[in-house]
Protein backbone atom coordinates (compact mmCIF):
# COMPACT_ATOMS: atom_id res chain seq x y z
CA UNK A 1 0.00 0.00 0.00
CA UNK A 2 1.29 3.38 -0.92
CA UNK A 3 2.11 5.63 1.95
CA UNK A 4 0.93 9.20 1.76
CA UNK A 5 3.44 10.48 4.25
CA UNK A 6 4.00 14.11 3.54
CA UNK A 7 7.08 16.16 4.10
CA UNK A 8 6.09 19.03 6.31
CA UNK A 9 9.42 20.77 6.64
CA UNK A 10 12.65 20.17 4.78
CA UNK A 11 15.80 22.16 5.43
CA UNK A 12 19.47 22.01 4.57
CA UNK A 13 22.11 24.02 6.38
CA UNK A 14 25.87 24.37 6.53
CA UNK A 15 27.43 24.20 9.97
CA UNK A 16 31.04 25.19 10.64
CA UNK A 17 31.65 22.24 12.92
CA UNK A 18 32.61 18.63 12.29
CA UNK A 19 29.90 15.97 11.92
CA UNK A 20 31.21 14.48 15.20
CA UNK A 21 30.57 17.74 17.04
CA UNK A 22 27.13 18.20 15.47
CA UNK A 23 26.24 14.61 16.33
CA UNK A 24 26.85 15.30 20.01
CA UNK A 25 24.20 18.00 19.78
CA UNK A 26 21.70 15.34 18.69
CA UNK A 27 22.33 12.69 21.33
CA UNK A 28 23.89 14.34 24.39
CA UNK A 29 21.09 15.62 26.67
CA UNK A 30 23.07 18.62 27.92
CA UNK A 31 23.89 19.69 24.36
CA UNK A 32 20.37 18.98 23.07
CA UNK A 33 19.04 21.32 25.75
CA UNK A 34 21.29 24.07 24.38
CA UNK A 35 19.28 24.30 21.14
CA UNK A 36 16.01 22.49 21.55
CA UNK A 37 14.64 23.14 24.99
CA UNK A 38 15.19 23.67 28.65
CA UNK A 39 15.96 20.11 29.59
CA UNK A 40 16.31 16.80 27.78
CA UNK A 41 16.19 13.15 28.75
CA UNK A 42 17.52 10.80 26.08
CA UNK A 43 18.22 7.11 25.58
CA UNK A 44 20.10 7.35 22.28
CA UNK A 45 19.77 3.77 21.02
CA UNK A 46 17.27 2.20 18.61
CA UNK A 47 14.03 1.82 20.53
CA UNK A 48 15.22 4.22 23.24
CA UNK A 49 12.91 6.99 24.40
CA UNK A 50 13.50 10.70 24.64
CA UNK A 51 11.68 13.63 26.23
CA UNK A 52 12.51 17.30 25.86
CA UNK A 53 10.96 20.06 27.92
CA UNK A 54 10.74 22.49 25.03
CA UNK A 55 9.10 25.50 26.63
CA UNK A 56 7.32 25.83 29.92
CA UNK A 57 6.31 22.24 30.41
CA UNK A 58 5.42 21.44 26.79
CA UNK A 59 7.08 18.08 26.41
CA UNK A 60 8.19 16.82 23.00
CA UNK A 61 8.71 13.08 23.07
CA UNK A 62 9.33 10.09 20.89
CA UNK A 63 11.55 7.14 20.20
CA UNK A 64 14.92 6.76 18.53
CA UNK A 65 14.54 4.65 15.41
CA UNK A 66 17.92 4.72 13.72
CA UNK A 67 21.34 5.94 14.85
CA UNK A 68 24.36 5.85 12.59
CA UNK A 69 26.90 8.18 14.22
CA UNK A 70 27.89 10.67 12.96
CA UNK A 71 25.84 10.33 9.78
CA UNK A 72 22.17 9.66 10.25
CA UNK A 73 19.57 9.93 12.99
CA UNK A 74 15.89 9.04 12.78
CA UNK A 75 13.44 9.52 15.61
CA UNK A 76 9.71 9.88 16.02
CA UNK A 77 8.24 13.14 17.25
CA UNK A 78 5.11 14.28 19.02
CA UNK A 79 3.80 15.97 22.13
CA UNK A 80 2.88 14.49 25.49
CA UNK A 81 -0.64 15.03 26.88
CA UNK A 82 -1.12 18.23 28.85
CA UNK A 83 -3.61 18.86 31.60
CA UNK A 84 -5.07 15.41 31.04
CA UNK A 85 -5.76 16.22 27.37
CA UNK A 86 -4.34 13.99 24.70
CA UNK A 87 -2.45 15.93 22.02
CA UNK A 88 -3.64 15.08 18.50
CA UNK A 89 0.00 14.55 17.64
CA UNK A 90 1.04 12.18 20.43
CA UNK A 91 4.61 10.93 20.80
CA UNK A 92 5.35 8.74 17.82
CA UNK A 93 2.96 10.47 15.44
CA UNK A 94 5.52 12.05 13.14
CA UNK A 95 9.08 11.40 12.11
CA UNK A 96 12.30 13.39 11.99
CA UNK A 97 15.29 12.42 9.88
CA UNK A 98 18.62 14.19 10.18
CA UNK A 99 21.57 13.46 7.92
CA UNK A 100 25.09 14.81 8.40
CA UNK A 101 27.60 14.94 5.57
CA UNK A 102 31.17 16.22 5.82
CA UNK A 103 31.53 19.40 3.80
CA UNK A 104 35.01 20.90 3.73
CA UNK A 105 35.86 21.64 7.36
CA UNK A 106 32.24 21.55 8.34
CA UNK A 107 28.99 19.66 7.97
CA UNK A 108 25.95 19.78 5.73
CA UNK A 109 22.89 19.00 7.82
CA UNK A 110 19.76 17.76 6.06
CA UNK A 111 16.59 17.90 8.10
CA UNK A 112 13.20 16.40 7.25
CA UNK A 113 10.07 16.38 9.36
CA UNK A 114 7.53 14.02 7.83
CA UNK A 115 4.63 11.90 8.83
CA UNK A 116 1.37 12.28 10.62
CA UNK A 117 -0.24 8.89 10.14
CA UNK A 118 -3.19 10.23 12.11
CA UNK A 119 -4.22 12.42 9.21
CA UNK A 120 -4.40 9.36 6.96
CA UNK A 121 -6.36 7.37 9.50
CA UNK A 122 -8.85 10.22 9.74
CA UNK A 123 -10.26 9.23 6.37
CA UNK A 124 -10.41 10.89 3.01
CA UNK A 125 -13.14 13.47 3.57
CA UNK A 126 -11.41 14.76 6.63
CA UNK A 127 -8.01 14.60 5.05
CA UNK A 128 -7.19 18.17 4.14
CA UNK A 129 -8.53 19.86 7.19
CA UNK A 130 -7.48 17.42 9.87
CA UNK A 131 -4.11 17.18 8.27
CA UNK A 132 -3.61 20.90 8.60
CA UNK A 133 -4.77 20.84 12.17
CA UNK A 134 -2.52 17.99 13.04
CA UNK A 135 0.59 19.41 11.50
CA UNK A 136 0.05 22.68 13.22
CA UNK A 137 -0.23 21.09 16.53
CA UNK A 138 3.08 19.38 15.84
CA UNK A 139 4.61 22.81 15.87
CA UNK A 140 2.39 24.49 18.38
CA UNK A 141 2.12 21.78 20.95
CA UNK A 142 0.02 24.36 22.71
CA UNK A 143 3.18 26.30 23.32
CA UNK A 144 5.02 29.31 22.13
CA UNK A 145 7.89 28.12 19.96
CA UNK A 146 8.70 31.71 19.08
CA UNK A 147 10.68 32.19 22.24
CA UNK A 148 14.40 32.49 21.75
CA UNK A 149 16.46 32.07 24.83
CA UNK A 150 19.35 34.05 23.42
CA UNK A 151 22.78 33.08 22.18
CA UNK A 152 23.97 31.69 25.51
CA UNK A 153 21.03 29.39 25.74
CA UNK A 154 21.53 28.52 29.38
CA UNK B 1 -0.12 33.76 14.27
CA UNK B 2 0.31 33.19 17.97
CA UNK B 3 -3.43 33.73 18.50
CA UNK B 4 -4.13 30.94 16.02
CA UNK B 5 -1.74 28.58 17.73
CA UNK B 6 -3.30 29.27 21.11
CA UNK B 7 -6.74 28.87 19.57
CA UNK B 8 -6.03 25.38 18.27
CA UNK B 9 -4.16 24.31 21.39
CA UNK B 10 -7.49 23.62 23.11
CA UNK B 11 -8.95 20.25 22.09
CA UNK B 12 -12.51 21.56 22.35
CA UNK B 13 -11.78 24.31 19.86
CA UNK B 14 -10.27 21.80 17.45
CA UNK B 15 -13.48 19.79 17.76
CA UNK B 16 -15.51 22.88 16.99
CA UNK B 17 -13.33 23.62 13.98
CA UNK B 18 -13.84 20.13 12.66
CA UNK B 19 -17.59 20.50 13.13
CA UNK B 20 -17.82 23.72 11.12
CA UNK B 21 -15.37 22.58 8.49
CA UNK B 22 -18.14 21.71 6.04
CA UNK B 23 -21.31 22.93 7.69
CA UNK B 24 -22.19 26.46 8.66
CA UNK B 25 -23.68 26.19 12.15
CA UNK B 26 -25.04 28.40 14.91
CA UNK B 27 -23.59 28.43 18.42
CA UNK B 28 -26.61 26.51 19.63
CA UNK B 29 -26.20 23.80 17.03
CA UNK B 30 -22.54 23.52 17.92
CA UNK B 31 -23.33 23.33 21.65
CA UNK B 32 -25.76 20.46 20.99
CA UNK B 33 -22.81 18.32 19.87
CA UNK B 34 -20.96 18.68 23.13
CA UNK B 35 -21.55 18.43 26.83
CA UNK B 36 -20.87 22.14 27.34
CA UNK B 37 -22.94 25.25 27.87
CA UNK B 38 -23.78 27.58 25.05
CA UNK B 39 -21.90 30.49 26.64
CA UNK B 40 -18.81 28.28 26.76
CA UNK B 41 -19.22 27.52 23.06
CA UNK B 42 -19.68 31.23 22.31
CA UNK B 43 -16.46 31.97 24.13
CA UNK B 44 -14.60 29.36 22.10
CA UNK B 45 -16.09 30.78 18.91
CA UNK B 46 -14.86 34.24 19.85
CA UNK B 47 -11.32 32.96 20.31
CA UNK B 48 -11.49 31.16 16.96
CA UNK B 49 -12.95 34.22 15.25
CA UNK B 50 -10.29 36.55 16.62
CA UNK B 51 -7.62 34.12 15.46
CA UNK B 52 -9.07 34.21 11.95
CA UNK B 53 -9.95 30.53 12.03
CA UNK B 54 -13.73 30.88 11.71
CA UNK B 55 -15.93 33.42 9.96
CA UNK B 56 -19.25 34.66 11.30
CA UNK B 57 -22.29 35.46 9.14
CA UNK B 58 -25.61 36.93 10.19
CA UNK B 59 -28.70 35.30 8.80
CA UNK B 60 -31.71 37.14 10.19
CA UNK B 61 -31.40 36.82 13.95
CA UNK B 62 -29.01 33.89 13.71
CA UNK B 63 -25.24 34.03 13.61
CA UNK B 64 -23.67 31.23 11.66
CA UNK B 65 -20.11 30.05 11.90
CA UNK B 66 -17.88 28.38 9.38
CA UNK B 67 -14.21 27.43 9.35
CA UNK B 68 -11.74 29.53 7.38
CA UNK B 69 -9.23 27.05 5.93
CA UNK B 70 -7.00 29.88 4.74
CA UNK B 71 -6.57 30.89 8.39
CA UNK B 72 -4.96 27.54 9.03
CA UNK B 73 -2.97 27.45 5.84
CA UNK B 74 -1.06 30.46 7.11
CA UNK B 75 0.04 28.41 10.03
CA UNK B 76 2.15 26.12 7.90
CA UNK B 77 4.64 28.95 8.01
CA UNK B 78 4.55 28.71 11.73
CA UNK B 79 5.80 25.14 11.66
CA UNK B 80 8.62 26.20 9.37
CA UNK B 81 9.55 29.03 11.69
CA UNK B 82 9.58 26.66 14.63
CA UNK B 83 12.20 24.48 12.96
CA UNK B 84 14.13 27.38 11.44
CA UNK B 85 14.64 28.82 14.90
CA UNK B 86 15.57 25.48 16.40
CA UNK B 87 17.98 24.62 13.60
CA UNK B 88 19.68 28.00 13.64
CA UNK B 89 20.18 27.55 17.39
CA UNK B 90 21.70 24.12 16.70
CA UNK B 91 24.08 25.66 14.16
CA UNK B 92 25.05 28.44 16.54
CA UNK B 93 25.70 26.14 19.48
CA UNK B 94 27.60 23.53 17.47
CA UNK B 95 29.82 26.20 15.95
CA UNK B 96 30.45 27.73 19.36
CA UNK B 97 31.47 24.30 20.65
CA UNK B 98 33.77 23.75 17.69
CA UNK B 99 35.47 27.10 18.21
CA UNK B 100 35.93 26.33 21.89
CA UNK B 101 37.63 23.07 21.01
CA UNK B 102 39.84 24.84 18.47
CA UNK B 103 40.96 27.23 21.20
CA UNK B 104 41.78 24.39 23.55
CA UNK B 105 44.16 22.75 21.05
Amino acid sequence: METTTETMVERELEIAASPETVWEFLVDPVKVARWFGKQAWLEPRPGGQYRVDVIGGHIAAGEFVELDPPRRLVHTFGWEPEGGQENPVPPGASRIEIELEPSGEGTTLKFRHTGLPDAEAAGSHAHGWDHYLARLVVAGGGGDPGEDRGPEGM
Amino acid sequence: MEAAVKAIAAPRRRQILTLVREDELSAGEIAAHFDVTRPAVSQHLNVLKEAGLVSERRNGTRRLYRARPEGLAELKEFLEEFWDERLSALKREAEKEERKRGDDD
